[in-house]
């Protein structure tokens, strides 16, 4: 009986016009959003590429490493980004790297081309948390009601027909009809973005599958929403009216209150107040320094270049000193900062999460390695290759100059020097998330969404079994 | 022939949840192969009837059953036993007429019909083969009621429930109707007919009950009636119990 009605539905449903209308516009927004991402992705790769090499032009010609003073770093486009952008074009994607000393970020995609941050990108993320949570309402808000009104529950229930039988058939038959050929424009989605040449690896094309199957159980959760809202009202427009006000609430109101709410209630020091502490530090630190300086007085004052020696390793000292002090007001602020924010996105987070939305949009950007862990991951290995890096010169020059002023005496017998080899320069290596990484932070999400679709069935479930057939 | 009623009204009666009594202590039989018309105007208490055969709604008092079956006990059970054709037969529009009478049949758990079997059934009450693989979309309201009637003898089922079927049939298709009412009759269905229409209650029906105000009124066969006046008899027990009898 049971797959009678999935039967049913699966035939009523798809050979509707409004089915076919719906799953056309849906399929060209698919695959319009693979062939964007994957067009995206080409020149973001062309520009990080030129930017790397315009970075190493900028070096090459210089004789002695002790003038490499900083180098910059890019994050590279990731495939999964392309579909999901999450945070990835609000964050800085440039960092310059010194040997030691906070490592500041810049250049992000929306301040790049501000007229992005107006309406975003159209990615698949986007299609799914808008267009198909629509398209999932616009078949559920008359499951119920509009088969009252046509008539045809009263001819069905004078039948054997359990309701519960029924509502599952439904359930099941509407999430058949509606989300599998929405599978296909998927699948030509995924052929055009590895035709395009975007490289996906195992790892990323299983956090893809992944990002698909959350993208399901958002759908799911609006299609069981639609079908309980349908199965509690009499009239298709009552329906259909509150499905709108729960779509709104759910996509455009829950989530931004939820920030704004949370913004309230936690309080986050302003970047402008911590650097303006850390300004007034530095100033002390560098009052004092001036001091150690004035008092600086070389033992060896016969040969200028061991008194060159001898002052470059008491400035080295003076800068470490004055770096570590820094170093640890700076962590002690932005730790403090941290600690603030991230109470403000738990409670930011934990409200949005009634919307289901939210819950999607996290699984998702977390899958796709683009949620808001994605800036301290680049900063942490930001801070990794600052190591290395400070190492490197180091080992080249025999100071870590921290960006700081070189004093240098050459003495030489005039012979043109040979120019560093800046292919040896250890190069930044974004380490993108796999797949043991995202899922403990996607697997909560998921499980809301699961969730509710099991909490709106039981509802529904409940409901129907009251509900007014005649 | 078993003459055990295969549908019975026993003391039934239905107040809603507003407190309007909209059935009084009704009680009648239908036996196999026989046609219980049950006359009535608007708010007679007709509809109401039916409904608590099909258990849509439950009894407050009394009982509604198929072939022994009380319907609110065991709903599944009953309605195993009974088609229902309504007044306005709607069915799937963007299903044929054979895919929609498939589809009821199989909902009816009976087993999954041949083409021919739907064909034949189709035939049956006229509605010309053509149509037959036409999406129901286009059927007008006479085309869609033989669907329904289709439905029923596909069903096969020992009980026919008919609300108000002849609503407006043009008067071919009424009359299509009747003799199909008759035949299906002469294989011992037990048909009960909600109507307004006095002129097809007489052709048809074995017995005839009039209902006013959520009570039966007047319950006689149709030998009983037979040289009397329908329309009057009709009209005297409407008027007697509105108050309005000369």
């Amino acid at each position: 009986m049971l797959m009678l009605v999935i039967q049913k539905e699966l035939r009523d449903i798809l050979t509707s016009t409004k089915f076919i209308v719906s799953f056309a516009s849906c399929s060209l927004l698919i695959l319009l959003a693979f062939v964007m991402g994957a067009a995206g992705y080409r020149t973001e790769v062309a520009r990080v590429d030129a930017a790397r090499r315009e970075n190493l032009k900028q070096m090459e010609g210089q004789t002695d490493w002790m003038m490499v003073r900083n180098n910059r770093i890019f994050l590279p486009p990731q495939p999964l980004a392309a579909l999901v952008t999450g945070v990835a074009d609000d964050i800085g994607r440039t960092m310059d790297v010194r040997g030691r000393g906070e490592i500041p970020q810049e250049d992000t995609r929306y301040g790049e081309e501000p007229v992005f941050a107006m309406f975003r990108f159209l990615d698949l993320e986007f299609i799914f948390q808008v267009v198909l949570s629509l398209f999932a309402i616009v078949f559920a808000f008359d499951a119920v009601s509009g088969e009252k009104e046509r008539g045809t529950l009263r001819l069905s229930f004078a039948n054997p027909l359990p309701r519960s039988t029924f509502m599952a058939g439904k359930l099941a038959g509407s999430f058949l009809a509606l989300a599998v050929p929405l599978l296909l424009p998927i699948l030509i989605g995924c052929a055009v973005f590895t035709w395009m040449g975007v490289p996906l690896s195992s790892d990323e094309w299983m956090r893809l599958a992944l990002i698909i199957g959350a993208g399901l159980l958002y759908f799911g959760a609006f299609l069981t929403i639609g079908i309980t809202i349908s199965a509690v009202t009499a009239r298709s427009s009552t329906s259909f009216l509150a499905l709108l006000v729960i779509w709104i609430l759910s996509v455009l109101i829950i989530p931004r209150s939820a920030i704004l709410i949370a913004g309230r209630a936690v309080d986050v020091p302003s970047l402008d107040d911590i650097n303006a502490k850390k300004f007034r530090y530095a100033e002390q630190l560098f009052a004092e320094d001036r001091t150690a300086m004035s008092a600086f007085s070389p033992a060896e004052k016969s040969d200028p270049r061991k008194m060159i020696e001898e002052f470059q390793k008491f400035m080295g000292n003076v800068n470490d000193a004055r770096e570590r002090k820094m170093d640890d007001f700076s962590s002690r602020l932005n730790e403090e900062r941290a600690n603030a924010q991230q109470v403000q996105s738990a409670v930011a987070l934990g409200i949005a999460r009634i919307s289901p939305a939210t819950c999607f949009t996290l699984a998702a950007s977390a899958l796709a390695g683009t949620s808001l862990a994605l800036q301290d991951r680049y900063l942490a290995q930001a801070k990794g290759y600052q190591e290395t890096f400070a190492k490197f010169i180091l080992g080249k020059t025999g100071v870590n100059p921290g960006g700081g002023m070189v004093f240098r005496m050459r003495v030489g017998d005039g012979a043109q020097e040979k120019p560093i080899d800046t292919h040896e320069l250890p190069v930044f290596e974004y380490r993108p998330p796999v797949l043991g990484d995202v899922l403990p932070a996607a697997l909560p999400d998921a499980g809301i969404l699961a969730a509710c679709i099991f909490l709106f069935f039981g509802i529904a479930h409940a409901a129907f079994r009251r509900y007014d057939l005649r | 022939m078993n003459n055990a009623p295969m549908i019975e009204a026993a003391g039934l009666s239905k107040r809603y949840e507003d407190g309007v009594l909209a059935l009084d202590n009704v009680s009648f039989a239908v036996r196999p192969g026989e046609v219980y018309a049950m006359l009535g105007g608007n708010g007679a208490g007709k509809t109401t009837t039916i409904n608590l055969f099909l258990n849509f709604i439950e009894p407050t008092a009394g009982e509604a059953r198929i072939d022994g079956i009380v319907t609110h006990r065991d709903p599944l059970a009953a309605k195993a036993n009974v088609a229902y054709v309504s007044e306005n037969v709607m069915l799937y529009p963007n299903f044929t007429a054979m895919q929609n009478l498939e589809y009821f049949t199989r909902l009816a758990r009976r087993p999954a019909p041949t083409r021919e079997a739907l064909r034949q059934a189709l035939l049956r009450t006229g509605l010309a083969e053509e149509a037959h693989h036409k999406r129901l979309r286009g059927f007008s309201k006479g085309m869609r009621q033989k669907c329904g009637i289709a439905i029923a003898i596909m069903k096969n089922a020992p009980a026919i429930l008919l609300d108000e079927p002849t609503s407006g049939l043009d008067p071919k298709a009424g009359f299509e109707f009747i003799a199909l009412l008759k035949s299906l009759r002469d294989e011992g269905k037990a048909v009960l007919m909600s109507t307004h229409d006095i002129f097809r209650a007489k052709e048809a029906a074995d017995t005839v009950g009039i209902m006013n105000r959520g009570t039966l009124v007047m319950q006689r066969s149709a030998r009983e009636l037979a040289g009397e006046d329908l329309e009057r008899v009709y009209m005297e027990h409407i008027a007697g119990h509105n108050g309005l009898a000369a």
